[in-house]
């Protein structure tokens, strides 16, 4: 890593994956403190969605949408989580690209592969702050309980999301590429509902879609109460496989993407 | 900087004398004329034959090496050579200031240079490392400011952005804390750098991404258009600085603008660039003393209407004011021609009443070596 050089008022140091980390994901924390409308927004739209989905259901289906609301919660937070996924990260690059720091990033010395995970991690924390609490304030609308083993529940969701942070990278690589194609992509989270919704139905091979398998196993934790080690471990295996699987496959992409566009030389070309 | 192989449209002064950083380091100067006064110093030190290879095997210190770097966009018919085989050394802590008309390969060259555009052929080594062979080690040394980008985030103060953008160069921002505060004091930032950059004016948002680029105390920067948006004030402020860090830190500049005072000003060498290729590579003074071109401005009252014709038949470049009585003309010309219009003048009984010598200027050279492609194409 650089050592930068020698300055007349003191002797700069080289910074460490550390510092890196540190630093994206302070900008991140700064930008959740400074801005919190941003944030805040989003919950209530959720909130909002959440109220006309259960009341709305209630009216129509009754008995039925209660009978099922633990289902439909789960699925509404991984959705939640999803989306705030997907959408920052792929959305980050794209604006990235427009501020021109999408470059200094890519000249970095630490290479931009950490950058861009570190911002992954940080996009992901974000995501989980604000889905915790629209799944409080879904329990407290609904009156339902769940089963909330903290580490689970964590790991099962962190994975699931994995996957689809993965299509965030994709997309945001395509959004490198054609800049107008970035909006048109977000339409995408909109077929996460479908993969949120898989395990209501047999999964067979759309356990190996992002989300399915995560979907199914966050069900069973968050409604049976089911712990990480009393999943079988092929159900885990495969998570983990989807989760590791589509992060690389979207990273593959965007490397490519940032790449051709290099050719091209439309990389911050907007 | 010596260009290799592209020097050909503008001789390179071959003077070579001892340059010494000694006397050249006062950063209290608080003129930017003076400070040209000191990068012509500077300049007539590190100039190198053009011709010679072994220039760039030397004991010089490069700073940036590009070979035989070639960039074409589109296929076919439709193809466009953005840069077109350009070699060139740039030597440590020396400000090179990159010309061009839009469209003649300004951008491409420094986004190949950086690699932020893959080229077709040629090299590029930073600090001697191949960027394309060690990019992570060779980024070590390299920052840029991008023309028409924000180059920072407007959502994070002043300070942030640079401690930020300090980390992602590879230095931990602690460490350059002082740095920080000085190139805020020097920018004239110190009462916004706790300000959201969104809320800044424009000049002040420009000069915020020149400090963040200097933020991890990067050895080479490209600055793409840095005074553009700047009052005159603040433009000088940063030629100083620029001229400050180069002279004390050996920070190499590479600097693209369409401002030549800027270049003039600042910059130890010229590079020209016309249709992806360089046409001239020299110092400022030597481009301006090399053009056998003199203007002259004369005043008469004997200059009639009927010498007037007879001078416009002999010279192409002329302009001439009627007065009363007389005439003022104004003549473009080389050392025959100059010869030649005394001489007519002297033939037809004029007596001189004023006569005044206008020194061509940087901008009269560009318009030389790159007439024919002034705006044929769109910027790359």
């Amino acid at each position: 890593m650089s050592a930068g050089r020698p300055d007349a008022t003191g002797t700069p140091r080289p910074a460490g994956y550390y510092h890196l980390a540190r630093a994206v994901l302070y900008r991140e924390y700064l930008l959740f403190v400074r801005y919190p409308a941003n944030a805040i927004g989003g919950l209530v739209i959720s909130v909002f969605f959440f109220g006309l989905l259960f009341y709305g259901g209630r009216a129509i289906a009754g008995q039925a949408l209660t009978d099922s609301i633990e289902g439909i919660i789960v699925g509404y937070f991984l959705w939640s989580l999803s989306v705030g996924a997907y959408s920052s990260i792929s959305n980050d690059i794209g604006s990235e690209v427009q501020w021109g720091t999408l470059e200094r990033h890519v000249m970095s010395p630490f290479g931009f592969a950490p950058v861009v995970l570190l911002k992954g991690v940080a996009k992901i924390v974000r995501s989980f702050l604000t889905s915790a609490v629209l799944l409080a304030v879904m329990l407290v609308i609904t009156g339902t309980g769940l089963e909330l083993n903290f580490v689970t529940t964590v790991v099962v969701a962190t994975l699931s999301i994995v996957s689809v942070l993965g299509l965030g990278l994709a997309a945001g690589g395509v959004t490198v590429l054609y800049k107008q194609i970035g909006n048109w992509l977000n339409l995408l989270q909109f077929g996460f509902i479908v993969l949120i919704s898989a395990p209501a139905f047999d999964l067979g091979w759309l356990r190996w879609l992002p989300l399915a398998q995560g979907s199914a196993l966050l069900q069973r934790t968050m409604i049976d109460g089911v712990r990480l080690w009393e999943f079988p471990p092929a159900e885990l295996a495969v998570l983990l496989a989807v989760a590791v699987g589509y992060f690389a496959a979207g990273y593959a992409v965007f490397q490519y993407a940032t790449r051709r566009a290099r050719r091209l030389g439309v990389l911050g070309d907007y | 900087m010596t260009a290799r192989e592209n020097a050909g449209a503008a001789s390179v002064t071959d003077a070579v004398t001892a340059f010494s950083e000694e006397g050249t380091a006062d950063s209290s100067d608080a003129a930017v004329g003076f400070d040209r006064d000191r990068s012509m110093e500077r300049t007539a030190a590190v100039t190198r034959p053009a011709s010679s290879e072994t220039a760039a095997t030397d004991d010089r210190d490069i700073a940036i090496s590009v070979t035989g770097l070639s960039k074409r966009f589109g296929e076919g018919d439709a193809a466009v050579t953005a840069v077109d085989d350009v070699s060139v050394d740039i030597e440590t802590g020396s400000i090179v200031g990159l010309l061009g008309p839009n469209g003649a390969g300004k951008t491409t060259l420094i986004k190949s240079i950086l690699g932020m555009v893959v080229p077709d052929a040629g090299t590029v080594r930073i600090r001697g490392i191949d960027l394309e062979e060690r990019p992570r080690a060779a980024y070590s040394a390299v920052d840029a400011m991008l023309e028409g980008a924000r180059n920072d985030y407007w959502r994070l103060t002043v300070r942030e952005n640079l401690r930020y953008f300090a980390t992602i160069s590879g230095v931990d921002p602690n460490s350059v804390r002082d740095r920080h505060d000085r190139l805020l004091a020097q920018l004239d930032l110190e009462a916004k750098a706790d300000v959201p950059v969104r809320d800044l004016s424009r000049g002040m948002k420009q000069k915020v991404s020149l400090a963040s680029v200097l933020a991890g105390g990067a050895e080479v920067v490209f600055l793409d258009e840095p005074t553009l948006g700047l009052d005159v004030e603040s433009s000088r402020t940063l030629q100083r600085e620029l001229r400050r860090l180069a002279a004390e830190e050996d920070l190499t500049v590479v600097l693209s603008s369409h401002d030549m005072d800027v270049v003039e000003t600042v910059c130890d060498r010229v590079l020209i660039m016309s249709d992806g290729a360089i046409v001239a590579d020299d110092t400022v003074d030597a481009l301006l003393s090399d053009t056998d071109r003199h203007c002259v401005r004369i005043t008469s009252a004997d200059i009639d209407a009927a010498l007037v014709s007879r001078l416009r038949r002999r010279f192409d470049a002329i302009e001439a004011d009627r007065r009363d009585p007389g005439h003022r003309i104004e003549v473009v010309t080389d050392s025959d021609g100059l010869y030649d219009l005394l001489a007519m003048l002297r033939d037809a009984d004029v007596t001189l009443e004023r006569v005044r010598t206008v020194e061509p200027d940087l901008e009269d050279v560009f318009v030389d070596l790159t007439a024919g492609d002034q705006g044929d194409r769109g910027d790359r």
